[in-house]
Formats: C-alpha cells, sequence, structure tokens
C-alpha cells in the first residue's frame, strides 16, 4: 500500500487540547509536524472555559 | 500555522499534498510585541467570538490574553481602513514596532505530509436558530458557555455573576440539560453530547463559589457522570454544595414582569405541574460538527456516522475511512477534555505506526558552538536593559536604570534596546558577550517564564553555559503593575535589577543531565489495552516484552460480544492475539508475574516469576500497565441463591449457548447499578447501561413477545450510544427509573421471581413478574493492582484503580516519568476507549524510546557531602523518590552516612533544600546562597 | 510618617509566580513595595531564609506557592 518515498511530517488539523497534544507527541517522536489551526490562536475550546472538574484547576 | 484552514487534500498514505489558505493577519507576528497599544487605540468595537458574544473587544486584538502565540490581529470585517483605506490607521500609528501591515494579503501553502490527523473540534449547538426556550428574546436566557465567559476573572463582568438583562446580582439559576442533544425534533441531534452533565455541575458549584447565598437547580433526564471520579463529584455538588437537582424536562420559560425574571413550569418527580421563577436561565448546548469540517469531511471522502461525526471502529478509534488520514477528539464522537488528550497521543501513535520508517528524516535539532570553560575567570557581568517599546519605558527610566546597573559589582558591560528579544538584538548579544568575555548575563525585561529559554539558547550560541543566566522581572511585575508612579516603578526596577546581578554572580555552569534509554517496553498486562499498545510499539520498531497472568492472552475481551456499534469482538481479538504472538518484536510471557521493580526513565528493571517459578530480569526504558479490572460477585438480589439471578456475562453466556433458561423465559428484569454508585463503591461502571441495553434488543429481536424490563438510576447512553437506547424504546423494552433509597425488591414466586419497584410514572410500586434477572455487576480494581502499585511507587485512587498524573492534561502518564496506564486498570471503560488509552500510552513511551538519550535540564538538587550528616530528613519529603541514604567509606576507613540523588528522578522542586537543618542539600540555580543573595540585595538600600 | 513596608515574596515558578506575571498582562495595579524572588516551588523556601529576610529589615514576608 505506502509507496516507497515516505515523508516524515504530518498535518495536524486543529489546534484545540487533541490536536496539541497530538503535535506534541509526534514532534518528540521525531516527526515534522505543521499544527495548522482556523483561528488567530491555538487552545481551541478548553481556553474558553473557566475552570475544570474536579480540582477547580484553571484551565489555562 | 495560524489563521490558516486546510482547502483540499491529494494523494494517498504516507505522500500527502495538503492545500491550506492562510489569511492575512495584518499584523507583522515577527515584529509584533503585543504591547496592546494597537488596540488601546482602535475606535472600533465588535462583539467578542471568545467571550461568545457576551463582551466586545477592538477590530484589533487578540483572541485572548494568554493567547499563544501573542500576536494581534485585525479583524477584516471590522477594521475601519481595511473597509475603507484612508479612514483609520490609528493602530499603525502608534505601533512602537510597526508591526501593522494593511497590505498583508491571503497565501496558499502547498505542504508535502506523511499523514494528517483532524483534530477540528466541536461547536456548540446555537439555541438561537429556533429560539429555545426564548433564547435570544428573553436576555436571561443564555448557555452555558456564555455562563462560562461571566464567571471567568478574564470575562466580560471579570467573574461577578449578574443578570445580562439588569445587572442585578443572580440570586436563583436554573440549567437546563440537553438542549441541542438527545432531541431529534428540535435540532436532529439524537445524541448525548456526553459532556454537558458534568459541566453543568462543575459551573454550578463554581456559580456557588462567586456568589454567595446563590440558588442553582438542575433540570435533567439522566444524570450523566460517567468518568473517574465524576460521580464523587456529583455527590458533593448535592451534599456539600446545596446543588439542587431536579429529575424532569421543563416544558418551557416564558418571562415574568418587565424585570427581567423568568417563569420555568414543569411536572415534578411527584407528577406535580410546578411554576418556579428564576433570575437566570442557562441552556446546556450540546456539542455539534461545524460546517466547514463537515465540507472538508465531504471533500476528503470522509465516511462520516449519521450524527455528522467521523465514522470510526471501535477497534481503530482514531482512523478515518480514509487511509493515512487520522482523527481524534469531539469530531469522532462528543467527548470530554481526559478522552480528548488520549485521543490526541493515540491519533499519534496511529500515525507514527505507518511513518516510522521515515522517523527523524525530516527533523532536525540545533547546533551549539563549544562552551567556553569560565571558572577561572574573574567575574564579568553584562546586563542588558530592555525598553520593550514602551511597554517598560514608558513607565520605567530605563537609562536610569541601564546607568544604576553599572555601579553594581561585577557588572563590566551594560547595553540597553529597545527589543532585547527581537532577532536583531540576539545577533548582537551574541557578539557583545564575545567582544566584552561576558561570563555572566543579566537581562531586564520581561518574564522567565515566558523568554528564558530564547536567551538561554542566545548565550549559548556565544558559547557560555545556559545556565550563566538570570533575568529581572521589569516589566510583567514592575512597569505593567505601576503605570501611575515612574520613580517607584524606576526604584523597583533598579531593585530587582541589582536582586538578579546579586544572584548570577553566584551561578555557575551546570550540566543537563542526560540519561541513556534502554530502546524496549515493557507492557503488564496482556489484555486488549497490552496488546494493542504492544503490536502498536512493535510496529513503530521498538522491541516489547508482553507480561500475562493468566495462560491465554485476551484478557476480560475473552467475555464479550459486540461492541456498543456492533462490531464481532471474537472475531477481531483473534486477530489481534495471532498479530501478537507472530511479531518477532514482542516477546508474550505467559502465566507470569511481576515481583519485584527497580529503576526510573529508560532505565527499568523488573524481576518477573514465571508458571514453573522461574525468576529473570527484564531491561526496560518504559512501562505500561494495562492490568485490566475484574467485576464484582452481588451479594444482593438473590444471586447466591438462585440459578436464575445471573450477571450480565454470565446471562451472555448462557444465551450464546442457547441454555434452556434463556430460551424458555419469557419475562426478564435488568436490574442496573449492581454495587456501582452506592456506598464506598461510588463510581459509575459505565459499560453496564449500553450492554444492558443490547442484551435488551437482542431479546426482543429474536421474541418480540418477551416482556424486557431495564431498572436503572441514570440511563447512561452517552455519546452515540444514545440510538441504542432509543432503539429498545421503540421495541418496547421497558425501563423503570429507580432511587438509591428505593432498590427494587426480588422475591422468588412460584413461577419465578416477583420485582417490587417505584415507578415514578404512575407514583405507585409496581409488581413485575420475571422469570430471569440479569444484574448490571460493578466492574471492580483486578487484585494485583495494589501489590503492583507499591513495586513500581505509583499511586492508586481509594477505589483501587491506578491514578493518572492529572485527570485532565495527562490521562495516560504517571507521576513517575516513563511510566503509564492504559485500559481498565485506570478506570471502567468501554473497548473502544481502552484501544484509544493504549494506544496513547505507546505515543507517550514512543516519545522516550524514539531516542538513544533524554536530556533532562540541569535543575536538580546537589549534597553537599561536608554539610550533609545523613539524617534522612529530605528522604521522606521528596515527592520523586529521587534520595537514598548511602554510606561513603573515607579514605581513614571511617563510614559516614549521606544521601545520594537520582538525578533522573529529581525535578529540582527544592522540598529537599527546605527541609534540611543542615545545609546540606540545594537546588542548582537557587543555592542557599544565591535565595540570601537576593534577599540581601532587596533589602540593601 | 510615611512608613514604606519592604515585603519579600517566594513565589513557585509553576503557579503564583505566573499569577504575578499575569498581574502584569492584566494591568492589575499594586503598591511597588514587594519583591519577588522566584523558587521551583514553594516548598524549596528554608525557614532560615524568612529569618534572614526578617533580620535584615524586611517588614513582612510571603510565601506563596
Amino acid at each position: 500500500m505506502l509507496k516507497n518515498t515516505t515523508i516524515g511530517s504530518v498535518m495536524v488539523v486543529g489546534g484545540g487540547i487533541t490536536g496539541m497534544q497530538s503535535a506534541l507527541d509526534l514532534a518528540d517522536a521525531g516527526y515534522f509536524v505543521y499544527l495548522v489551526e482556523r483561528s488567530g490562536a491555538i487552545g481551541g475550546a478548553m481556553a474558553q472555559l473557566d475552570k475544570t472538574f474536579p480540582t477547580n484547576d484553571c484551565s489555562m | 500555522m495560524t489563521l490558516c484552514e486546510v482547502t483540499d487534500v491529494t494523494g494517498s498514505a504516507g505522500d500527502f499534498t495538503v492545500t491550506v489558505k492562510e489569511q492575512p493577519r495584518y499584523v507583522d507576528m515577527d515584529k509584533c510585541i503585543a504591547c496592546g497599544e494597537c488596540a488601546a487605540k482602535c475606535p472600533k468595537k465588535v462583539d467578542d467570538e471568545y467571550n461568545a458574544g457576551t463582551g466586545k473587544r477592538k477590530a484589533v486584538y487578540v483572541k485572548y490574553a494568554q493567547a499563544v502565540p501573542l500576536k494581534y490581529q485585525i479583524d477584516p470585517d471590522a477594521c475601519i481602513w481595511l473597509n475603507k483605506p484612508g479612514r483609520c490607521g490609528a493602530c499603525a500609528k502608534v505601533c512602537p514596532s510597526g508591526a501593522i501591515n494593511f497590505d498583508d494579503t491571503e497565501k496558499i501553502h502547498e505542504i508535502e505530509v506523511g499523514s494528517v490527523i483532524l483534530a477540528p473540534g466541536f461547536e456548540c449547538f446555537d439555541p438561537g436558530g429556533t429560539e429555545v426556550f426564548g433564547y435570544g428574546n428573553y436576555p436571561n436566557v443564555i448557555t452555558s458557555m456564555q455562563l462560562e465567559r461571566y464567571l471567568s476573572a478574564s470575562g466580560p463582568t471579570e467573574g461577578h455573576l449578574i443578570r445580562p438583562s439588569d445587572g442585578k446580582p443572580v440570586r436563583k439559576m436554573a440549567f437546563l440539560q440537553c438542549v441541542g442533544s438527545r432531541d431529534e425534533n428540535l435540532c436532529g441531534n439524537g445524541y448525548c453530547s456526553s459532556v454537558c452533565c458534568m459541566y453543568a455541575i462543575k459551573e454550578a458549584v463554581i456559580a456557588k463559589d462567586h456568589a454567595p447565598g446563590l440558588q442553582t437547580s438542575i433540570f435533567y433526564m439522566d444524570m450523566r457522570t460517567h468518568g473517574k471520579e465524576f460521580d464523587e463529584y456529583y455527590q458533593r455538588a448535592k451534599d456539600e454544595s446545596g446543588v439542587r437537582f431536579v429529575r424532569c424536562r421543563v416544558g418551557g420559560v416564558e418571562p415574568q414582569g418587565k424585570d427581567g425574571d423568568l417563569r420555568l413550569h414543569y411536572v415534578n418527580e411527584r407528577g406535580r405541574q410546578i411554576e418556579e421563577y428564576f433570575d437566570l436561565v442557562v441552556l446546556s448546548v450540546g456539542l455539534e460538527t461545524p460546517k466547514q469540517v463537515l465540507e472538508l469531511a465531504d471533500k476528503m471522502d470522509i465516511r462520516l456516522t449519521p450524527h455528522n461525526f467521523a465514522a470510526v471502529s471501535s477497534f481503530s478509534p482514531v482512523t478515518t475511512s480514509l487511509p493515512g488520514v487520522f482523527t481524534g477528539g469531539a469530531f469522532s464522537g462528543p467527548k470530554d477534555i481526559p478522552h480528548s488528550v488520549t485521543e490526541g497521543s493515540a491519533a499519534a501513535a496511529a500515525v507514527a505506526d505507518i511513518l516510522a520508517p521515515a522517523r527523524f528524516e525530516l527533523a532536525r535539532e540545533k547546533t551549539f558552538p563549544p562552551e567556553r570553560d569560565i571558572l577561572n575567570e574573574e567575574l564579568r557581568i553584562g546586563v542588558f536593559v530592555c525598553h520593550c517599546g514602551s511597554n517598560i519605558a514608558g513607565y520605567v527610566d530605563v537609562e536610569d536604570v541601564a546607568n544604576y546597573a553599572a555601579t553594581l559589582p561585577g557588572v563590566s558591560h551594560v547595553e540597553r534596546n529597545l527589543f532585547t528579544c527581537s532577532q536583531d538584538t540576539q545577533e548582537l548579544m551574541v557578539q557583545v558577550i564575545k567582544e566584552n568575555k561576558l561570563n555572566r548575563i543579566v537581562v531586564a525585561a520581561c518574564t522567565p517564564r515566558t523568554h528564558e529559554p530564547l536567551f538561554h539558547e542566545t548565550i549559548r550560541s556565544a558559547g557560555l553555559n545556559e545556565y550563566l543566566f538570570e533575568m529581572a522581572n521589569i516589566r510583567n511585575q514592575n512597569s505593567w503593575v505601576h503605570t501611575g508612579d515612574k520613580v517607584a516603578a524606576t526604584q523597583k526596577a533598579k531593585d530587582l535589577t541589582r536582586m538578579a546581578v546579586a544572584k548570577v554572580a553566584w551561578q555557575g555552569p551546570l550540566e543537563n543531565v542526560s540519561v541513556p534509554i534502554t530502546r524496549r517496553a515493557l507492557i503488564i498486562g496482556g489484555g486488549i489495552a497490552g496488546m494493542s499498545s504492544a503490536l502498536n510499539l512493535a510496529r513503530q520498531g521498538f522491541p516489547v516484552d508482553l507480561i500475562e497472568k493468566s495462560a491465554v492472552l485476551g484478557g476480560n475481551a475473552l467475555h464479550l460480544h459486540t461492541t456498543w456499534a456492533g462490531e464481532h469482538i471474537a472475531l477481531k481479538l483473534d486477530s489481534i492475539v495471532r498479530d501478537v504472538a507472530t511479531n518477532k518484536l514482542i516477546t508474550v510471557h505467559p502465566e507470569t508475574e511481576v515481583v519485584a521493580a527497580e529503576g526510573y526513565i529508560g532505565n527499568f528493571k523488573t524481576t518477573v516469576r514465571d508458571g514453573s517459578n522461574r525468576r529473570s530480569t527484564i531491561q526496560h526504558g518504559v512501562a505500561v500497565i494495562a492490568t485490566g479490572a475484574t467485576r464484582l460477585m452481588p451479594d444482593e438480589y438473590g444471586y447466591r441463591d438462585h440459578k436464575e439471578v445471573v450477571s450480565a456475562l454470565e446471562f451472555d453466556k448462557l444465551k450464546e449457548v442457547n441454555d434452556f433458561h434463556v430460551r424458555n423465559s419469557s419475562s426478564f428484569v435488568f436490574i442496573q447499578c449492581v454495587g456501582s454508585r452506592e456506598g464506598e463503591r461510588n463510581y459509575c461502571s459505565k459499560v453496564c447501561c449500553t450492554h444492558s441495553v443490547q442484551s435488551a434488543i437482542e431479546l426482543k429481536k429474536e421474541n418480540t413477545s418477551r416482556q424486557v424490563y431495564i431498572l436503572y438510576r441514570d440511563m447512561r447512553t452517552y455519546g452515540q450510544r444514545e440510538v441504542l437506547y432509543k432503539q429498545a424504546r421503540e421495541m418496547g423494552v421497558v425501563f423503570i427509573n429507580y432511587d438509591l433509597h428505593g432498590k427494587p425488591e426480588v422475591n422468588k414466586s412460584e413461577s419465578g421471581f416477583e420485582v417490587t419497584v417505584w415507578d415514578h410514572v404512575l407514583h405507585r410500586p409496581l409488581l413485575i413478574r420475571a422469570d430471569m434477572i440479569v444484574l448490571a455487576a460493578a466492574i471492580i480494581p483486578s487484585v494485583g493492582a495494589k501489590k503492583l502499585a507499591n513495586l513500581y511507587k505509583v499511586p492508586i485512587d481509594k477505589h483501587g484503580f491506578f491514578q493518572e498524573a492529572h485527570a485532565k492534561l495527562r490521562p495516560v502518564d504517571f507521576a513517575t516519568d516513563g511510566l503509564f496506564v492504559a485500559g481498565t486498570a485506570h478506570y471502567p471503560k468501554p473497548i473502544d476507549e481502552t484501544i484509544a488509552q493504549a494506544l496513547a500510552a505507546s505515543a507517550r513511551a514512543a516519545t522516550l524510546l524514539a531516542r538513544d538519550e533524554i536530556t533532562l535540564d540541569g535543575i536538580k538538587a546537589e549534597v553537599d557531602p561536608d554539610n550533609c550528616d545523613g539524617c534522612a530528613l529530605c528522604v521522606d519529603v521528596c515527592p520523586y523518590h529521587a534520595i537514598t541514604l548511602i554510606e561513603n567509606v573515607d579514605n581513614a576507613g571511617e563510614a559516614h552516612k549521606l544521601v545520594e540523588i537520582n538525578t533522573a528522578h529529581c525535578k529540582g522542586c527544592g522540598l529537599c533544600q527546605g527541609t534540611c537543618p543542615k545545609r546540606g542539600i540545594a537546588v542548582s540555580g537557587f543555592t542557599y546562597q544565591q535565595l540570601e543573595s537576593q534577599i540581601e540585595a532587596a533589602l540593601a538600600v | 510618617m510615611n512608613f514604606e513596608p519592604k515585603i519579600i515574596a517566594f513565589c513557585c515558578n509553576w503557579c503564583s509566580y505566573a499569577a504575578a506575571d499575569l498581574a502584569g498582562t492584566s494591568r492589575m495595579q499594586y503598591p511597588p513595595n514587594i519583591r519577588i524572588i522566584r523558587v521551583m516551588c514553594s516548598g524549596m523556601v528554608h525557614p532560615e531564609m524568612i529569618l534572614s529576610a526578617l533580620n535584615q529589615g524586611a517588614d513582612g514576608i510571603m510565601v506563596l506557592g
């Protein structure tokens, strides 16, 4: 299935908590990552939340 | 890449070409210093989408104060200049770094990649379209996201809870659940959004903190708090915070009077029609896939479920229908933060599965010149004072600070820079350091939390050890907080600079700790979690030892039939077991148990004992604990007395072999939460509601004349599992809700059983005749969990499940580096979530195994052998178990006790330093000497 | 007499020091009498450090973490 030339880079679409985690793990494992985000800053929906369960930690 | 959108993807797995459209920002990212002058002067205000429309922002703005990248952008729809050139341009005039660029244009990028991960997230259901409960008409009906913003200190009211209509403090607030979820008539969203019950409870609790005396009520159908520690939080909300929970569907919301009060009417649990008044009504809105994501999915030909989420298999929960394209988070179904983070890692693992041959092909690491030896040099401190445009210089006499710095002892060179962090200044700094042979550097500017890594790199480029550096925080902690008092701010800037100079004078070079990695994984547990994790790591090229205490692989999955989506488990399990057995990189150790473990990240040694009592030692760099869970043997409802009262798994078996009890029964009663959500075991076993509903559907499918009852407390068919619940109801399965204090009673009768339960709809006790009773027995931790936790020094929670490092952000890591958890050992969960977590554990493990060694920073505790007398007070306080007591024999042959640091474990927190009575241990970079010299310098004048 | 106290604050790098930074980002105003010393954890602050600061004339100590 795979061609002989596998490209060692990945595009992650979405700079929310999921996309950021994917990007970090891939970069740490030796892949070049393009993290593409629609808005002007990463963070996604979690950045809008005031505090999170269970410790009521600030979500920042 | 921000302001970017994928418009097209062509090619195939391993070799995609992605077209990305970049919207113009109109602000030069390299020049913008986020000082905010532009927004201060911008005359145009518009609704702020970050605040969910509750507040305003300017046409030039940052999304939020802590945004990354912290760079301003111009909203082309709102900007006056961009709509009528020449009319405004205020921002360009005031920008101190000339970053505004009205001529910025849209750019198209074509990028070649081996794989794509789609994690586009969700958007909240918009109740405005259909004016649900008067949203849009009545100002005091708001969405849950808007409430988040009202409650936030960074929100429009700085956390004060007031009514939007008249600014009056809110005294009574109602949450209406399932708005835009579990409701096909209103919005076509038949699924459950999974997260709203929990966020409503959280918001209700937090709101009470913000407004003492506030009454909060949550109107709900089923309380779906099925995640780890969720039920305990729910209980605390009821008992400690006094949140009221009302099980009913609210009929309507109408305005009462002209002040903005709202009247709710509903039928309460006793069947009475009630009217109640509230200040504020919060709609707990559900999650949907955004429209532009649907368009992209359509273009890429990615298959979706009927609910518009990415279609995935339970066995490959992050793999889309298009080979080489993976997903995670809310795109494959509504889910919470930890589950999304898990899938983020899992998608990374799935990508690595196919791209492993190209690892390190494109990623590059920076090289630095050799370090200059400064140990014998006299002190030559260089101080760089930053203007930060006008951010510092506007409130502090920077020239005065610089002149003062030059008089400080040890300082041999002082500079001022407009922006010390800019690229050209970095090059200048390198030059200045070299020319003046500087050997300690102080930058008086912003905060080390954001800028220290940059300057570390800069001084490394100048041949200095990166730790010969200190920052004086004269912006965030000075100029910005004392804007009205230039004299005091200037004096404080001098003090802070003096403190930094005094500290850095005592700083010596530190070495980053390098730890070699044994590139081999140990996986404990040969169930579906352990095997999935093992296979993924092996496919990435890492050898794996897989330990299973029984004689066969498969774990609990051996007893399961189909996933919630109806996929056959036994078939898939067979092929997974075969893959594991034939994979040359995986060594399976059946009938084997762990008996001892030692070591640290990259260098673990685990001793195991096999069935014939032989011991052997395995060296490994990482370990995944996937020991699974087991089920409770109930001692109620006559389980131990009657063979017609069975647990769910036993029922499945009987049904499979066409047992006559099942064949001949005409009436079945399923009782939920047997052993779960009561007493000490106050957690939800998560899988039983779906399991019972599936069994009920099967029974009805075989013979529609069968009577099937499900007695439940809250029906937790979360996410897209909700379709099963609906299907069962349509097929005539009878669902009866019971309370913990009104549990069903089971009595043996001549013809079978009589089950008595209180019916909340009819408001009288109900007698059900039953032939078979199926108990949804709780999932409980496996027997060996506690022992294993002790061996690896990892925590378990009070129920006996393994405790991850962070409930939200590190769902598969243990606090101890190099150890990971997956599957039901962590908490009860279905197969898809188990596999996602197993893949996530592999991804996290691979970030370590991909390297020969890892570098840890040099901020570590160091023992002073002259002062340490081996009292060992520090040993117990160390949260990372990094300190051990040893004995040294000196030249005279005398033995001395002292402690030793394992630098791989040490995180440099310094609890040891704070505890030591003899100054025998201190953290490099924060020694007693350094802290004392800072104190002295702070109080010197 | 104008009394201007000198206060030493030991702030944890991960929480209170970050909070002090955020106070700046949000332009919150407070009196300029505080001198913050960054530590990697408030547990690092030895009681001797506190005594030493008081000895040298500090009017108040805050350990924030």
